[in-house]
């Protein structure tokens, strides 16, 4: 089985809010020191492709990717990760002028990649993340398979070989439902615990750096830059501002710093005030009790999974 | 006097039978050495471990001569010491009698004949026995946990007490039977020889009794030396030699691996250990006092690092001679290079486990593919064992031969991660942490210049060159990441600034040290973030560094010069001590810290066991204006983990935990506040700590903060968090 995995490089989503910058252009976010990643539920499409190849006893792995040479990093973490080929096409010169953000939309995104795949030769499944971590739009594995006019099934989260076609899974909030699709199709992938993207093994990682890469620009692929124009225009693109104020609530003791946030509390009228104060004259409030398990060091080290949204 | 001496080998008949009775037990010890040891050894990777010899023997005198480390416990100790020394000087007097009778040269006469071969001896013999008895109390009276007994140990302790008294017998019966005018130097001898008249027994009957006696107690010491391979008594033959064949490397130094000349990262079967790895097996005697130091063992984690020696010899000694056999067939196929380089992917195809792959944990316990025959990990040692280890060095601070523990399960470590990517999740999440940004804190809100931002603390970009500071902060990731440890960073800046030190610190061009890559056995990750910092680091020349973490400080300070990085690393500690005794901190006289305050220190292991500061803490403590400093049981080279070590700060602990155990000891003090001096112990610590409030109000602080509240201006000193020095901005404000 020929499985092209499309993989898209994003500034780390877990950059700290406080280090995120927009370019003064205002439609690009600032790739300052932040870190470049594979979008993760790329990085996810991936493990489904490894563990559909190893499922069918074969088969090519082959990762696209669309952007400049920084881009190549992702592809070696594809390879390291074991896929077996890995495509880069330069967006040199395509869509508007600049560097931004809106510079491509989903569609010239989906015509390149599909222009790509002929080029390849063709791919009996092509698996994309169910949408990338930047712009949240989950277009471009849609249109994709509209470019190359396939069956496209979306949000799966596993697939095994069925004959002439593919047989996969997606999770419905209920359960989980399995279809199957006839070959060549195209899936978009969502997270489930099946598919955690493994840890590539040092070997694999050092081989990656051997690999490989290939690289194509517009013109190998009969692309015509001024088709790749912009359908929907990115306007504006902002951190929204969000004001915080701070309040220490005084008091000698834990029963007074207690009876003043009460007060303060009501006077922000942020609760209702049905029984309160009836209530709250008769809790004692004991010592240091209970507050060392709500703001355990555990948590604060760990903080809950985050970057992957929608989970 | 000098006529002094006695008939040797009087009343035995002929001796000859008697050295060939040696010689074969000679043989017999040859041989098990050889089958039993030595040609498994040789199944170990090579590796150096002779020179600096003068260091090598000086460490023989004071660990098997003084027997320092025995001395550790010291019951025991002494016993051993007794025991040990009685049978060396038995062994010299009976060296003697061969030098007298067999080379002809007549020593034993006169006085040396009556101090030496007479008193000394005697004495020795009942201080040995004493010793004996001690052991056997110990062992079957008092019983302590970190000993497992069988019948062997008795059966040896027995022979040993048979051996001695027999000697004694022969002494007394000799003197009974020939009179001997020198008797009254054998004070043991004469006694017995006077029960022996008092029972009444003829000269015929003492000499029957003591040839049968000569023969037997000969026979019995010479089964003794010849069954040495077979028990852990052995250690005295692998124990010296262990001691002299010790790591003299930096003792927070990993060994480096070389990832592109390594057929197999890290240690699946016993050939990917070093021929010391192997020897370190055969010498050790079971004594347990790893395990009993063990902070995983004590909090019930199933990892004793006793029984990782164990299991591994056990295992050498089940397939070793197969694996021999294999590599004399010259068969490369059984222990050399099962998983080549030769095409990773066909690797995959064949251990997938379908969707498990990358999960960890459930992957089965059967040979992957690649591994040949014996894999270590499942069979022999659980990878639970593995992840509970601390690498607190607890174990081989005490081991009385220098048996490395830690350095084996590293290697075990490093081919779960490296080779198999089977690891805990919490431990994967760090590392992709490490890969993606540097840092191994998953979901850290901050950035690394949010502790300094309004301190005035320029970044090295800014500075440009070293030249023009003092020395480099350090800062490390857990003072740049977690809020509690931005406040010591901020605190330990102030302090610098307050003394008129000129300083810089790296900001975000900072990475992890690599520290937890490395001790999670992830080499590879660590060798990366090394080279990058390393790089970094001298690209402005910077020669001197400053930091508050014991993990960072090892690694700069140890593990760097191996990589090109040679710097000179300074723990903050030692640094604030030195700026203390220099007059540069202005301490106030008590006023503005408050009244009398109860210290108990905690030593970090990688300040302590790794790299011997022990002093320059409490020197800083003991400035402290209206403190008192109380130490706990378990301090100094005895101190015991805070369970954040070897990548565990990224694990969840199951049953009790080390650090609620830690906090416990310290609380046990009666101490007010307990003093740390590393970022992962003040996390834990303040942790254990929580989980135990309601008893008393006990605060966790860091050195730095202890003297920064005592070296603040007195403007600034008087609300709770008004002026200059507000907190809590450092931290997520949201």
């Amino acid at each position: 089985m020929r499985i092209v995995v499309c993989v898209k490089q994003v500034l780390d989503p877990e950059l700290p809010q406080r280090d995120f910058r927009l370019d003064p252009d205002g439609k690009e976010a600032a790739p300052g020191r932040a870190s470049r990643v594979i979008s993760t539920f790329d990085e996810i499409a991936l493990e489904v492709a490894l563990q559909l190849r190893e499922k069918a006893g074969g088969g090519q792995v082959t990762a696209l990717t669309l952007g400049g040479k920084p881009a190549e990093e992702a592809l070696r973490k594809a390879l390291a990760m074991t896929a077996d080929a890995a495509v880069r096409v330069d967006d040199d010169g395509l869509g508007a002028p600049g560097e931004g953000l809106g510079r491509l939309d989903g569609f010239a995104v989906a015509a390149v990649l599909a222009a790509a795949i002929r080029r390849l030769g063709g791919a009996d499944l092509v698996l994309c993340g169910r949408q990338a971590a930047d712009t949240d739009a989950g277009q471009v594995g849609l249109l994709l398979a509209e470019e190359l006019g396939v069956p496209t099934v979306a949000s799966a989260v596993s697939g095994e070989p069925a004959g002439e076609a593919v047989r996969l899974k997606r999770e419905t909030p209920g359960g989980y439902e399995v279809v199957e699709a006839r070959l060549p199709a195209l899936a978009t992938v969502t997270n489930a615990d099946v598919n955690v993207p493994r840890i590539p093994k040092v070997k694999d990682v050092m081989a990656s750096f051997k690999k490989p890469l290939t690289v194509w620009t517009a013109a190998d692929l009969g692309v015509d830059p001024a088709a790749t124009a912009p359908r929907v225009a990115l306007r504006r693109l902002f951190i929204p501002e969000r004001e915080t104020a701070c309040e220490m609530v005084g008091g000698d003791s834990p029963e007074a710093q207690a009876e003043a946030l009460a007060e303060r509390i009501l006077a922000l009228k942020v609760l209702e005030t049905r029984g309160w104060r009836h209530a709250g004259a008769g809790l004692r409030f004991r010592p240091g009790g209970g507050a060392g398990q709500a703001a355990s060091g555990t948590d604060r080290r760990r903080p809950r999974p985050g970057g992957v949204p929608g989970r | 006097m000098a006529a002094a001496t006695r008939e040797v080998y009087w009343n035995v008949g002929p001796v000859w039978p008697m050295y060939l009775m040696f010689a074969a037990a000679l043989a017999v010890f040859g041989h098990g050495f050889y089958h039993r040891h030595y040609k498994l050894w040789r199944l170990g990777r090579a590796e150096r471990r002779g020179a600096s010899p003068r260091e090598r023997l000086r460490g023989l005198a004071l660990y098997a001569l003084a027997q320092l480390r025995v001395l550790r416990d010291r019951y025991s100790g002494v016993f051993h010491l007794l025991f040990s020394w009685g049978i060396a000087v038995l062994t010299v007097g009976t060296l003697v009698v061969m030098v007298h009778q067999d080379f002809g040269i007549p020593v034993m006469r006169g006085r040396f004949y009556l101090y030496f071969q007479s008193l000394t001896l005697d004495i020795f013999g009942l201080l040995a026995m004493a010793g004996v008895a001690m052991a056997a109390a110990k062992r079957y009276l008092i019983r302590p946990d970190r000993l497992n007994t069988n019948a062997m140990d008795g059966l040896a302790l027995g022979a040993l007490f048979v051996i001695l008294a027999q000697g004694f017998a022969l002494e007394g019966l000799r003197i009974a039977a020939t009179g001997d005018p020198w008797a009254a130097w054998s004070p043991i001898g004469s006694a017995i020889a006077a029960g022996v008249k008092a029972l009444g027994w003829s000269v015929e009957t003492a000499r029957a009794w003591h040839a049968a006696l000569w023969w037997s107690h000969a026979a019995l010491a010479f089964a003794a030396i010849a069954a040495l391979p077979w028990t852990k008594a052995f250690h005295l033959v692998t124990g010296p030699a262990n001691i002299y064949f010790r790591s003299l490397e930096p003792k927070g130094a990993l060994r480096p691996l070389d990832l592109e000349a390594s057929e197999t990262l890290g240690a699946a079967r016993l050939t990917d250990f070093s021929v010391k790895d192997l020897f370190d097996l055969s010498a050790c005697m079971e004594c347990g006092r790893c395990q009993q130091a063990c902070p995983a063992y004590n909090t019930g984690k199933p990892l004793s690092p006793k029984m990782v020696i164990l299991d591994l010899r056990g295992h050498l000694r089940e397939a070793g001679p197969g694996l021999l056999a294999a590599r004399r067939r010259g068969g490369a196929a059984g222990a050399g290079g099962g998983d080549g380089a030769g095409g990773s992917a066909g690797a995959h195809a064949g251990a997938g486990t379908g969707g498990a792959a990358g999960v960890g944990g459930v992957a089965g316990a059967g040979p992957q593919a690649g591994e040949g025959p014996s894999p270590l990990i499942g069979q022999v040692i659980a990878e639970e064992t593995l992840w509970s280890c601390t690498t607190c060095r607890a174990c081989m601070t005490e081991c009385p031969v220098f048996i490395e523990h830690v350095p084996k399960i590293i290697d075990l470590r490093r081919y779960l991660v490296m080779e198999r990517s089977d690891f805990p999740p919490g431990m994967q999440e760090a590392m992709r942490g490490l890969e993606a940004r540097g840092h191994p804190f998953r979901g850290a809100t901050a950035s690394r210049s949010d502790w300094y931002r309004d301190l005035g603390v320029p970044e090295m970009a800014e500075v440009g060159d070293a030249r023009e500071i003092d020395v480099l902060h350090w800062a490390g990731c857990a003072a740049a990441f977690d809020e509690r440890n931005q406040r010591v960073a901020r605190a330990f800046a102030r302090v610098m600034q307050r003394a008129g030190v000129r300083f810089a610190v790296l900001g975000p061009e900072e990475n992890c040290t690599g520290d937890p890559a490395r001790r999670i056995g992830h080499e590879y990750l660590f060798q990366v973030l090394a080279r990058q910092n390393i790089a970094t680091l001298q690209g402005y020349g910077v020669t001197r560094i400053v930091t508050a973490c014991p993990h960072c400080f090892n690694t700069l300070k140890n593990e760097y010069p191996r990589f090109g990085g040679e710097f000179e690393v300074i723990h903050h500690s030692r640094f604030i001590a030195r700026l203390l005794a220099e007059g540069r901190l202005r301490l106030s006289d008590g006023a503005g810290a408050g009244a009398a305050r109860r210290l108990t220190y905690h030593d970090p292991c990688y300040l302590g066991r790794y790299n011997d500061t022990y002093d320059e803490p409490r020197a800083v403590l003991d400035r402290l204006p209206g403190s008192e400093r109380v130490e706990m049981t378990r301090s100094r080279d005895r101190g015991f983990c805070c369970g954040g070590g070897g990548g565990r700060a990224w694990l969840e602990e199951t049953g009790a935990r080390i650090n609620h155990a830690r906090a416990g000891e310290a609380v046990g003090t009666g101490a007010d506040t307990i003093a740390a001096a590393c970022p992962f112990c003040l996390m834990m610590l303040e942790d254990g700590v929580k989980a135990r409030q309601g008893e008393r109000e006990v605060s966790v602080r860091d050195l730095a903060e202890l003297v920064e509240e005592t070296t603040r201006p007195r403007e600034a000193g008087k609300g709770g968090g008004g002026g200059a020095d507000g907190e809590g901005g450092g931290g997520g404000g949201h």
